[in-house]
């Protein structure tokens, strides 16, 4: 019955799982990224934080750092409602689902960053808040470009060589995307990665790479 | 600030200040917006739209008035209506409150959403229903961070 019409990406269609109008499917490509995620969806469920060590130079002096386990618990749901949501994204078959799972993803990394006490990450954390507040418009807006000049929002339909979707229309999805998973720059400036409750943050690198990966897909087969 | 400084030096002195990302997704934004107002005149309507949106000011239940009959069998659009067997059944649900609200005022449009049990939207509910799910796991978790941050000074 169905027929995924993109042989040049992805491969064959292996699998597919039908919520309505919105039929996710697993393509190699979809199910790879897909198990990714459930692999580091695990790890987040399963890892303990760091326990860090600050060491005094010249002495033998040392610092251990405290691990709040509220702040452990928030950052771990986070991470999990991040990762489910980049499994969302991975195999959703619905433009406006992508775009939906896709704004999750940019929410729960500011859930994510936004936990910490540290006057710099939560300085972090506010400029990555209004690029991804701002995000969401060129991100909805690709959708409903692609809904109101094509007619469907349904990949099935859009992947075919009969629709053509508007090059805008394109743009501002990639735009939307880079938006919400323009995360790990901030992570990485406002070296969080070296905070406590190391782990949890990998999510965010993880999530924001996945999605990157998958709108590609999307837009290169459109 | 040595003024031989290459330009890959300045440029990356810029966008590795967190405060100038903004700045600089901004300006893309504005980029991409302007090309896309300055291609809009090229971009035709598809007149063929899977989700048809009548608009009926006449109708007490303005903006979210699908028409159709409840209980009866009113024909619903969908991308792969073998997916959902059962659109058409139910497309609106007033309660009787709602219903003696929508017969006598023209005001039910604007509270209907607002409404307990105000509408049942079969696009959104059956042909579109993990959009729905999508959607409320978004607000959740908008709250629970905000709940978090909010209890945390205790």
């Amino acid at each position: 019955m169905f027929n995924l019409p993109t042989p040049h990406i992805g491969g064959p269609e292996l699998f597919v799982l039908e919520f309505g109008d919105i039929v996710a499917y697993f393509s190699p490509y979809t199910a790879l990224l897909f198990a990714f995620a459930v692999l580091f969806t695990v790890l987040v469920i399963v890892s303990r934080p760091e326990r860090q060590v600050d060491i005094a130079f010249g002495g033998d002096a040392y610092y251990t750092k405290e691990v709040d386990p509220d702040l452990l618990r928030f950052q771990r749901f986070m991470a999990i409602a991040c990762g489910l949501a980049t499994l969302g994204a991975m195999v959703t078959g619905d433009v406006f689902n992508f775009t939906l799972f896709a704004s999750m993803i940019g929410i729960t990394n500011i859930g994510i960053v936004a936990a910490y006490r540290n006057r710099h990450v939560l300085n972090a954390a506010f400029q990555y808040g209004i690029v991804a507040m701002l995000a969401t418009v060129p991100l909805f807006g690709g959708a409903a470009i692609i809904l109101s000049s094509t007619g469907t929002l349904s990949m099935w339909e859009l992947f075919g060589g009969a629709v053509a979707v508007p090059l805008i229309a394109k743009a501002f999805l990639v735009l939307g995307v880079m938006g919400e998973g323009m995360a790990p720059f901030y992570i990485a400036k406002a070296e969080i990665t070296r905070a406590q409750g190391a782990p949890f943050i990998l999510m965010v690198h993880v999530s924001s790479l996945l999605l990157f990966l998958r709108v590609m897909e999307i837009v290169i087969s459109m | 600030m040595t003024p031989d400084r290459s330009i890959i030096t300045r440029i990356s002195a810029t966008i590795s200040r967190v405060e100038n990302l903004t700045a600089l997704y901004a300006l893309l934004v504005v980029v991409v917006a302007v090309l896309g107002l300055v291609t809009l005149p090229f971009i035709a309507y598809h007149d063929d739209q899977l989700y048809p949106k009548m608009l009926n000011p006449a109708s007490s239940l303005d903006p979210y008035d699908r028409g159709g009959v409840p209980f009866g069998t009113t024909p619903v659009k969908s991308q792969y209506p073998e997916n959902s067997p059962y659109a058409g059944y139910v497309t609106t649900y007033l309660t009787p409150f709602s219903q003696w609200l929508a017969d006598t005022t023209h005001h039910m449009g604007t509270t209907i959403v607002a409404h307990p049990g105000g509408i049942i939207d079969e696009i959104l509910y059956n042909t579109r229903g993990f959009d729905t799910v999508v959607e409320t796991s978004i607000l959740f978790v908008a709250f629970a961070i905000a709940s978090y941050l909010f209890r945390r000074d205790d």
